[in-house]
């Protein structure tokens, strides 16, 4: 049999490759197998899974090290909601429900300063329906950084034309923000 | 509205030649992840609480204004049906696990995807030709926000969308985009880029994300992080890689073009001869081969033959397509034979009415 890959020197190496749906075989000689070994990327290789990143860079120890272990909690604070505990999200890297979030609030922040480059607050969508003045705060918050960033680099004239937008979202803040005008 | 059609039409939106940059950007895809506060994440959650979020889908769905979907259970399909969906890409491969109780909308175009009970309680998907991100997004975030006035989604001031997995949480948007870079390949620049690329925040995989083969030269650059930036600020930073990794394959085209255009001519005949005359055409080769002809066509060194028929054989090729063709189920060995017969009728049709077009005087 040759090899799968270049089709010129015998097979003599076995890939297997079990996923979730099916399992892949690959017939390789010594060149190309030592190749899909060593290059930088292979696609054929599972990428980290969450739960080996959590497990290997977080895994219980860095996590857990500089927090004290409460004796009454040995597996880290419990989701009162859907009963997982800390030690055991890390081993499966999935939430079980929106309260875990609230549950493991005082381990996220590293955690996720580790998966999302240093970030831990949202700056994204927030739902429309969601109190309106949170939108306007943040928007708010927005306007102030980017005037920061006139100021910086001597755009004068900009930075007065987002402080004018910052004034009157202020002013709707103080009264068009209100809950009950939300529509 | 029977769900059929979803399963009989091999061609989906996705795969027509269109859109901008649609030589080396084959698709553009915005998923995005959310659950509904009041139930447990499909994860921890039973057969019954995946019902009920399944239910208030459906009638979220059924307000809509502007789109009309069609909606079916997994289990409702049969296995095959299923794997249809997948090599379609209108559901993940997670989706239709049989152990859990994942169903799906689709909207008439099958531009809109509506995953329910996947890893999260819903997921949008929205897939478009070619390059276009900004309206990939634009749709996902009219969904989304139709979606939202009837339903209560788990959302928390600093975190975000509150989804399954961490890697999601924040904006749950995974936006991404389909390249096919034969000539990065080839050059073996791709290993150089795709390290360099994922310091930046993205991921490089192959064509079905999480954990498949870059079959027939078929990347996908996504990003990573989910959290801490704008939905805008995401898809701008993926569309400035995405150029970068644009200009260099056709720069690399060039290259190869000038370096020894007898050499690449060769190989590309060479895999346009293996397409139309194989007996026996495995899956990986056929993807290989497809690649070189894609890339034949697009450089003028190949001509007459229609882009759209080697997208269609592209997703005909599949053993889902192969298998729902000949109405059977077939051994691995006689779908590469089915393969091979299917590639040397599309295309020597198109040979042979040429020909008599040619010599048909009327």
């Amino acid at each position: 049999m040759l090899c799968e890959n270049c089709k010129e020197r015998p097979a003599t190496v076995v890939f297997k490759q079990e996923t979730l749906n099916n399992a892949t075989e690959r017939h390789l000689c010594d060149k190309c197998a030592f190749y899909s070994q060593t290059f930088t990327f292979s696609p054929d290789q599972e990428p980290l899974s969450i739960q080996q990143f959590l497990a290997h860079w977080l895994g219980g120890s860095e996590l857990f090290s500089e927090q004290k272990v409460d004796e009454r909690l040995p597996d880290g604070p419990k989701c009162p909601n859907c009963d997982l505990s800390f030690h055991r999200f890390l081993d499966i890297g999935k939430f079980g429900c929106a309260v875990c979030y609230e549950a493991f609030s005082g381990q996220l922040p590293r955690l996720f300063a580790k998966l999302h480059n240093g970030h831990t607050q949202h700056r994204g969508k927030i739902p429309v329906s969601l109190n309106e003045r949170f939108a306007l705060k943040r928007k708010l918050e927005d306007i102030r950084t980017k005037m920061q960033q006139a100021v910086e680099n001597e755009h004068f004239e900009e930075a007065a034309t987002l402080r004018d937008e910052a004034n009157q979202l202020k002013q709707q803040l103080s009264d068009g923000g209100d809950d009950r005008h939300v529509i | 509205m029977s769900f059929e059609k979803f399963l009989k039409q091999e061609l989906t939106g996705w795969m027509v030649a269109e859109g901008e940059h649609a030589d080396i950007v084959l698709s553009t895809r915005i998923r995005l992840a959310r659950n509904l506060q009041d139930y447990l994440f499909p994860i921890s959650a039973s057969q019954e609480d995946a019902n009920r979020v399944s239910e208030a889908l459906n009638q979220a769905v059924k307000t809509m204004q502007n789109h009309h979907f069609t909606g079916t259970a997994m289990k409702d399909l049969s296995p095959l049906e299923r794997q249809i969906l997948v090599e379609k890409h209108l559901v993940s491969p997670q989706l239709i696990n049989p152990e859990k109780h994942g169903s799906v909308l689709l909207s008439e175009d099958e531009t809109i995807s509506i995953m329910v009970n996947e890893e999260d309680h819903i997921r949008i998907q929205c897939i478009y030709p070619g390059f276009q991100i900004d309206q990939a997004y634009e749709q996902a975030d009219r969904v989304d926000s139709e979606l939202e006035v009837n339903l209560n989604y788990a959302f928390d001031e600093t975190f975000g969308y509150l989804t399954s997995c961490p890697s999601n949480t924040g904006t749950g948007m995974r936006a991404s985009v389909m390249m096919h870079l034969p000539a990065l390949t080839i050059t073996k620049q791709i290993e150089r880029i795709i390290p360099a690329i994922s310091r930046l925040g993205m991921v490089v995989r192959g064509s079905y994300g999480e954990g498949s083969e870059a079959l027939g030269n078929i990347y996908q650059v996504s990003n990573q992080i989910t959290l801490g930036k704008s939905e805008e600020e995401i898809f701008k930073d993926l569309e400035s890689i995405s150029k970068r990794l644009i200009a260099h394959e056709k720069k690399s085209r060039e290259l190869l073009l000038a370096k020894s255009e007898v050499h690449l001519e060769n190989r590309l005949f060479r895999a346009l001869g293996t397409l139309t005359y194989s007996r026996i055409l495995p899956s990986a080769e056929a993807a290989k081969c497809l690649s070189d002809v894609r890339l034949g066509i697009d450089l003028g060194i190949i001509e007459n033959i229609d882009m759209t028929i080697l997208n269609e054989l592209m997703i005909f090729m599949q053993p889902g397509f192969l298998q729902q063709y000949a109405e059977t189920e077939l051994t691995s060995e006689e779908r590469d034979i089915l393969r091979a017969q299917l590639f040397r009728d599309r295309l020597g049709v198109v040979r042979s009415a040429e020909q008599k077009k040619d010599s048909d005087p009327s």
